[in-house]
């Protein structure tokens, strides 16, 4: 095998946009009718909205397929054929996988795979790792609880069918975890940009151990905002001495996107496996052009026992005006998803995505990696807080930092910010996924 | 796409592949080891369905 070859599927990875397209609108229709006529949800909602198999001709007809929402999903849940409901496409005994979502949003979604969506949960995460230059030589530790949330499942079975060699970290410490990859030589690892700072911190400052200096050569982060904004991503780079890539997915949805070796500032959408359309927040009209951010609406073109179809993600995103000099035809989502819609919120009448105030934090010299947002309200007058821990040796500087730390999030949000310095070590740590931004307004603006 | 790659002589690999794994599973329909792996195979096949032989049925105008 031609370990040089950039591309895991030259033939899809380079199509033409326009059979790209055509390829998405033939896929879009078997993918539609196979969900009309075999769950029950999904031909109730589309009779509803009187469209049919034989409706679907255009890209402009699949806008008027009705969104599906992850309420929705809850709504027909925990009912027979149980525990998945009426969504459920194939028989119960072809259901091989059970996965259900974090709940962070409410009620966990459960989801179901038969073999052959988990042999292609496996086949995008492979797009995925390629694209970053895993290969055989690669001995992959994987820190994750290989539990009921689909997490990195899949990129351990991708990083087999790639040819790596895989050390499963679960169960496992922090600490133990560390020794293991120090033991083994780990050239590549996955995680969470909360965990892999996470693990460089405790290896710093628990058991005197340089993760730069354990030979981890690239790492591959998914779970949440943090390998797309450059500063975190700076953070990991330096502290492991290797290269970071995003990747974003999700249990309802698939592993959709990824960023290549060329890191150009966003993810490629794997176009070829994934329909992503960007729905204006304020008229849903669907956004063709580059820099303007919308909502993600996306559908799995070959996920057959529950299909996501129209899925109204509420990630936010936009497309990047020129294509990556990788040479892929998949489009690049700019930044990656710089959040979701119901984080962004406004305060003080502006509005507000967490992830420009990590961007600051994080660009900040003297500041550690951990912090926390406050939004609460005086009378009727909102207000924001912002909590930072100050690095050992940077006290005497932080008047000068609260100064810069003031006027950058100024010029990043436009909001004016009480600062509250506190020693290193002092804020909550989190294992993998961070809860940062607290909103204790009782009644939060729409 | 690569010039270097015959997408034709690929998908027809891919077909003639789902074609035996097909036939091995009606076979071996009473062979639980048979069966099952039969089934994983065909996954595997479908995955290379989705990267080659979409993409030949939609030049072929299939």
């Amino acid at each position: 095998m031609n370990i040089d070859q950039p591309y895991w599927n030259p033939v899809l990875e380079q199509l033409p946009h326009e059979k790209l397209r055509r390829l998405q609108l033939r896929k879009f229709r078997t993918i539609f009718a196979w969900a009309y006529e075999r769950s029950r949800f999904h031909r109730a909602l589309y009779d509803r909205a009187g469209i049919r198999p034989d409706d679907i001709r255009s890209f402009e007809d699949i806008r008027r397929v009705p969104k599906v929402e992850k309420a929705m999903m809850r709504d027909i849940q925990r009912k027979d054929p149980f525990p998945y409901g009426d969504a459920l496409c194939v028989p119960l005994d072809e259901v091989c996988e059970f996965r259900q979502t974090s709940g962070t949003t409410g009620q966990p979604v459960y989801q179901a795979d038969t073999w052959q969506d988990w042999e292609w949960w496996a086949e995008c995460w492979s797009y995925i790792l390629w694209s970053q230059g895993y290969r055989a030589s690669d001995r992959v530790f994987i820190p994750f609880g290989y539990n009921i949330f689909v997490a990195f499942w899949a990129g351990h079975y991708a990083a087999e069918k790639i040819g790596c060699e895989v050390v499963p970290g679960g169960v496992l410490d922090t600490q133990a975890r560390i020794l293991k990859i120090q033991e083994l030589k780990a050239t590549a690892m996955m995680g969470t940009p909360t965990y892999i700072l996470g693990m460089a911190d405790t290896a710093r400052h628990k058991m005197d151990i340089d993760p730069a200096g354990l030979g981890i050569t690239k790492i591959t982060c998914a779970g949440e905002p943090g390998a797309g904004i450059p500063s975190t991503k700076r953070r990991m780079e330096e502290a492991w001495n290797a290269k970071v890539y995003d990747h974003a997915g999700a249990t309802e949805i698939g592993a959709w996107s990824y960023e290549c070796r060329h890191q150009p500032g966003g993810m490629h959408a794997n176009e070829a496996l994934f329909l992503v359309e960007i729905e204006d927040v304020d008229t849903g009209e669907i956004i063709e052009t580059a820099g303007r951010r919308g909502k993600m609406v996306i559908t799995a073109l070959d996920r057959l026992a529950q299909p996501c179809i129209r899925f109204d993600s509420k990630d936010i995103i936009e497309w990047a005006p020129e294509p990556c000099p990788c040479g892929r035809t998949f489009r690049l989502i700019k930044g990656g998803v710089s959040g979701r819609a119901d984080d962004i919120t406004k305060v003080k009448g502006v509005l507000l995505a967490p992830a420009s105030i990590e961007e600051v934090v994080r660009g900040m010299d003297g500041l550690g990696d951990e912090y926390e947002v406050i939004v609460d309200k005086l009378g009727d007058v909102d207000r924001i807080k912002l909590k930072v821990e100050l690095m050992p040796g940077a006290e005497e500087r932080a008047k000068e930092i609260e100064g810069r730390l003031k006027d950058q999030l100024r010029l990043k949000t436009n909001l004016g910010y009480r600062i509250e310095f506190y020693d290193y070590g002092r804020l909550p740590r989190y294992e993998v996924k961070a809860k940062r931004f607290k909103d204790l307004r009782k009644d939060k603006p729409v | 796409m690569d010039s270097g790659t015959d997408l034709a002589a690929i998908n027809a690999r891919i077909v003639a592949m789902k074609k035996t794994a097909l036939e091995l599973k009606i076979l071996g329909a009473d062979i639980p080891c048979i069966v099952r792996n039969t089934a994983r195979i065909l996954a595997s096949l479908k995955m290379l369905e989705i990267g080659f032989s979409d993409v030949a049925d939609l030049e072929s105008g299939e």
